[in-house]
């Protein structure tokens, strides 16, 4: 049997557990102590993983995004070709997407329907086709966003008619979630050609990484702000690091009123600890007289602290695998995103959290026997 | 040459503002073999002579010998190994722990040795004080003769050349006690030194030696 080679190899586990199951109710609510305490830590830190996540999720990832828009403070309107390509130039690896931008009339059918209308010569670059094909490219023809063509009944192929004008729709875009500064959901993207005048309303630069995307709005600014403000460069990573900020905090918060309810279970323990270290008193003594060491009895008693933190953790964590499962689906609808490994991280840290206060808890109890001298503990 | 010597003793005892001399200049030798009972009655320093002999306890004054060596002022450490290698107890009140079961009681002192024939060792011990049958059962399932005698099993399976017995036979009947003192006798037999610190007047008829302690000093 395993056991029979760990208690071989650690005696001090065999007379612990022992000891554990003659006072077999307190051990348990020592343990339920821990339990609970872990389960605490280790939920409330997946909650708060949750929530982050499930925010993150609907902000899409805006933070990797630039918004460049004409400088109306300095009365400029558009943003004009040379300025796309100084823009260009400076934005580097970025994907850079000019467009422009006003409300049209749509007609399929017996409906009529405002709408959005993008124009970008490039859609590709940026949006996926749910169905058809989105040309590199985009010179003739429209592509339809998702809930739009839901709406409509479009599909590729169809023609509709767009402020008087006939198109071909080529493409359905995919459906976008989150939120994002370029909605294609009820819009259409005809190609920029198709616009009259000149100049763009918008720049949307994307970039690989927040990082990467702060770089670009610092080069966009540099290039293009010298002597004249001409553009105005939205950064929306700023906002997403608040956000992300904010639940940083707010996860501390959570774990801190979870180690609370692990202290108190902590002292529990340290009760438990000190009651069987005084009903024990002469049994420690006859191990000490019959030649245990100091360190022997210290290891004994350490040895009950620890089994009552790690059989305690185990449940706890046990628990709270099942308690994640369940916020997670109620939350975010999937049950397995419990198993990330920020959570994985939060359930370590509650088991860490769990043995350790035991352990600590068991430190005064066990140092208390251990230096008694046994003359005094064998006196009765 | 004595096993065990003790030369001189005196302890003393502080007590708030009183000072409480428990031995007053005691001598006390015992050699290989011999079978010796220390009587007097309570208050009169039978237990602290014996916890300073099973080095449990220092004297104030005076010299532990144990085989010709001064013990007398080693270490809490040492002393422990001192008593480990050398001396056997067997209680009053048995202190066997509740938890384990006999076999496991006798295995206790060796458990942190990791020596694979304590378990034999023990098992022979229990079968030589007629417990052969009661390995596997708990304190709580065995009378108050079974107890001591798995207390003395305990006691040997260090290999002691000194067995301290306090009161051996106080909690025990008339025929029980008898039966203990013959296993006693027989170990004496065996080369081990049994000091019995008693008032039960029984002991004396097994004993090689009978010594009085009367108020802190030996009357012989």
């Amino acid at each position: 049997m395993i056991f029979d080679e760990i208690y071989r190899r650690f005696p001090a586990l065999l007379v612990a557990r022992r000891n554990l199951v003659r006072t077999r109710m307190r051990s348990a609510l020592a343990m339920l102590g821990i339990v609970i305490g872990v389960v605490a830590i280790a939920s409330l830190g997946m909650f708060g993983t949750t929530l982050q996540h499930s925010a993150t999720s609907s902000l899409g990832n805006i933070g990797n995004e630039v918004i460049v828009s004409p400088a109306y403070d300095s009365g400029l309107t558009t943003i004009d070709k040379r300025d796309v390509r100084t823009l260009e130039r400076a934005a580097g690896d970025a994907a850079v997407v000019p467009l422009r931008q006003r409300r049209s009339m749509v007609v399929y059918g017996r409906n009529r329907l405002s709408v959005t209308t993008y124009g970008m010569s490039n859609p590709g670059s940026t949006f996926q086709a749910r169905s058809g094909r989105i040309p590199t490219p985009l010179r003739n023809g429209v592509l339809v966003g998702a809930q739009l063509a839901d709406k409509l009944d479009l599909g590729p192929g169809n023609t509709v008619e767009l402020d008087g004008q006939p198109y071909r729709v080529k493409a359905v875009l995919a459906r976008q979630t989150g939120f994002n500064p370029v909605n294609t959901n009820s819009a259409v993207v005809i190609p920029e050609s198709a616009f009259n005048g000149t100049g763009y309303d918008q720049v949307i630069v994307t970039a690989s990484s927040g990082a990467a995307a702060n770089r670009s709005a610092m080069a966009i600014k540099d290039a293009l702000n010298g002597r004249t403000k001409r553009v105005s460069v939205t950064e929306l990573a700023s906002i997403t690091d608040q956000i992300g900020q904010f639940f940083d905090i707010l996860n501390l918060f959570l774990l801190g009123i979870g180690s609370i309810s692990l202290v108190v279970a902590g002292v529990s323990i340290l009760n438990v600890m000190l009651m069987s270290a005084i009903e024990r008193r002469q049994e420690i003594g006859v191990l000490r007289a019959v030649g245990y060491r100091k360190r022997n009895v210290l290891g004994i008693m350490l040895s009950e602290a620890a089994l009552l933190g790690v059989v305690g953790s185990v449940a706890g964590v046990a628990v709270s695998l099942l308690v994640g499962l369940v916020i997670n689906q109620v939350a975010l609808g999937s049950p397995l995103d419990a198993l990330q490994p920020e959570n994985l991280f939060y359930l370590g840290v509650a088991f860490a959290f769990g043995v350790v206060t035991s352990v600590v808890s068991g430190l005064y109890p066990a140092w208390k026997s251990a230096n008694e001298r046994p003359v005094d503990a064998l006196r009765n | 040459m004595a096993v065990l010597e003790i030369e001189d003793v005196v302890k003393r005892y502080e007590t708030g503002s009183e000072t409480v001399v428990a031995l007053k200049g005691v001598d006390f030798g015992i050699e290989r073999g011999e079978f010796v009972s220390i009587m007097g009655p309570s208050g009169s320093g039978k237990s602290t002579l014996l916890n300073i002999l099973g080095l449990l306890d220092v004297p104030t004054e005076g010299t532990v010998r144990l085989d010709g060596e001064d013990v007398t002022d080693l270490d809490d450490r040492e002393r422990t190994l001192a008593r480990k290698e050398t001396i056997g107890f067997i209680f009053q009140n048995f202190y066997l722990i509740p938890t384990l079961t006999a076999l496991e009681n006798v295995e206790v002192p060796r458990l942190f040795e990791r020596d694979p024939t304590t378990g034999d060792r023990a098992r022979d011990l229990l079968s030589r004080v007629g417990l052969a049958d009661r390995v596997d059962h708990r304190p709580s399932e065995l009378s108050g003769g079974q107890k001591q005698r798995v207390a003395i099993a305990r006691s040997l399976v260090n290999e002691p050349r000194v067995l301290l017995a306090d009161e051996p036979t106080g909690n025990l009947d008339r025929k029980t006690g008898r039966q203990i003192l013959e296993e006693f006798t027989r170990i004496s037999e065996t080369g081990v030194a049994v000091v019995a610190v008693t008032h039960d007047e029984v002991v004396n008829e097994y004993v090689d030696r009978t010594v009085e302690l009367v108020d802190g000093v030996i009357s012989p």
